[in-house]
């Protein structure tokens, strides 16, 4: 699911994904990125081994909480 | 791609499962010792085999699931990774296993040196888990209301051992302690501060992750832990300090709260984006059900404890919280969590070059919905048993033991069936090499 956002324009918006279609979108967005891009993941939880394949591939991420329950996890390539 | 998939220290499919299939098995012996006991358990809480049948399920049944799955889940839902997850999974398995035994053989027999046993295993089990898992958890940082309830559900278990130790302890002995308060607080801080802030930091995850619903307000999660172990702490000292109005009101703040996590969370399943009803969401329908209906006894015994004197309140309130809530929650629960693990395992194993079988062929949803209906008529017969004991107390027994009989046989098949899957992937490569 694509849309656009106010922090950069590639989102995938997993917030009612089941399990594991976030982390294969995300990885499949972050593929088509050029270095330096930032994408956003909305989901409603924090995905810590997402987390882990991410630091493992040298990619930054920065996460927020919003008061409705979602994670915003923006991430560089 | 396959290989981030796989958590590098997640442990093996046979680490949680055996917890998870001994869990059934345990609270079908509660089952059992009803159909042997018959209506005289459920005339009081204090009656000797009421105490086993209740810590049957408590710790055979829920704190088996709890630290099973914890032991599996710790590094997904919170970043935190166990050291040897196996070789916990492993030593903690026996100790749980012939600790509740102990523990149930001791209430009912009041056998001194069992109840000893009892304490010895299950303290142990306990610091060990709480050692473990307090080490991984402490070095994650509280990102999300999950990781920070998480850590306050660590210290609410490491005070119900204790408790729950000491009582054992003193029964065993016949030390001349204030056992109903202290027998009290101990399910408060095992039932609402452990269990009940456990349950809320893995729904947080886990409802909408697995019944697509919207997530629980971000609010509500941070203070929720807080929350309630301040209304278990006001409790305490209302009993140490002999002020029966702090008492009171902690007790009903306890209850309030859980309340409030029972009505979100049912508001929350009404948004769902799900249209065909599965496990998950029946399980956890009846057993929002059951937690709101006992609540507000809680809640409308404590207030007028004049006009509730019948013994069977209590009694019918455990009912309903135990195996009609909490049962009911962890069940749904590993209807989705155990197949899940399979198919992740097997995902794994198969290296991309084989797909593994779908969720819905590991634990097929027909047969999870068949032993759903069976736990409902269970529910049902052990609610009107505690009105009618004479009459059903046996045959509610029998019911709910074939009904945790059948949920144990349904996570041995998905066993079976992933390790029909596991050989079929190593003969493909081996041919291939």
């Amino acid at each position: 699911m694509s849309m656009t956002h106010p922090k950069t324009p590639h989102v995938v918006d997993a917030r009612y994904m089941e399990p594991p279609e976030p982390f294969v979108q995300t990885m499949e967005m972050l593929d088509t990125l050029k270095v330096g891009e930032k994408m956003l993941l909305l989901l409603f939880r924090e995905p810590h081994p997402l987390y882990k394949a991410l630091r493992q591939n040298g990619h930054a991420y920065e996460t927020e909480l919003l008061p409705d329950g979602t994670f915003e996890i923006l991430i560089t390539r | 791609m396959q290989a981030l998939l796989s958590f590098e220290n997640a442990p093996p499919f046979t680490a949680p499962l055996r917890f998870f299939i001994t869990a059934p098995l345990l609270a079908a012996l509660a089952g059992l010792l009803l159909l042997w006991e018959g209506g005289d358990l459920l005339l009081s809480r204090w009656h000797p085999g009421a105490l086993a049948l209740t810590h049957l399920l408590t710790v055979g049944f829920m704190l088996m699931v709890m630290l099973g799955a914890l032991i599996q889940i710790l590094p997904v839902v919170a970043g935190a990774s166990l050291r040897s997850p196996l070789l916990l999974a492993r030593l903690l398995h026996p100790l749980l296993t012939f600790g509740v035994l102990a523990l149930a053989g001791g209430f009912a027999s009041g056998e001194q040196q069992l109840l000893q046993v009892a304490t010895l295993l299950l303290l142990s089990g306990g610091l060990l888990f709480l050692a473990s898992a307090g080490r991984a958890l402490w070095s994650a940082p509280s990102t999300s209301p999950t990781v920070a309830g998480l850590k306050i559900a660590l210290l609410a278990l490491s005070v119900s051992l204790l408790l729950g130790g000491a009582l054992a302890l003193a029964l065993a002995h016949g030390w001349a302690w204030p056992l109903p308060e202290l027998t009290n607080l101990h399910a408060g801080w095992a039932l609402g501060a452990w269990s009940t802030v456990l349950l809320a930091a893995v729904a947080y995850v886990v409802v909408p992750m697995f019944q697509l619903t919207p997530a629980y307000q971000a609010r509500s999660g941070w203070y929720f832990a807080p929350a309630m172990s301040a209304a278990l702490l006001l409790w305490s000292a209302g009993e140490i300090f002999a002020l029966p109005p702090l008492v009171l009101l902690g007790k009903q703040c306890a209850a309030g709260l859980g309340l409030a996590f029972v009505a979100q969370t049912m508001y929350l399943q009404t948004k769902r984006r799900r249209a065909r009803p599965d496990a998950i969401y029946r399980f956890w329908q009846s057993g929002l059900g059951c937690g709101l209906f006992a609540l507000l006894l809680v809640l409308t015994v404590n207030a007028l404890p004049d006009a509730f004197s019948w013994p069977g309140w209590p009694v019918l309130i455990g009912i309903l919280l135990l195996p009609g809530t909490f049962v009911a929650l962890i069940t749904g629960m590993l209807y989705k969590i155990v197949p899940f693990l399979g198919w992740m395992h097997l995902q794994s194993a198969g290296r991309g070059k084989l797909t593994a079988p779908s969720m819905g062929k590991l634990l097929p949803e027909e047969e999870n919905l068949r032993q759903w209906r069976l736990y409902l008529f269970a529910m049902a017969s052990l609610i009107l048993a505690v009105f009618f004991p004479a009459w059903l107390a046996r045959p509610a027994g029998a019911l709910f033991a074939i009904a945790m009989g059948m949920l144990a046989w349904n996570l041995f098949r998905a066993l079976r069936r992933y390790r029909e899957h596991l050989r079929r992937i190593a003969e493909h490569f081996s041919e291939a090499v």
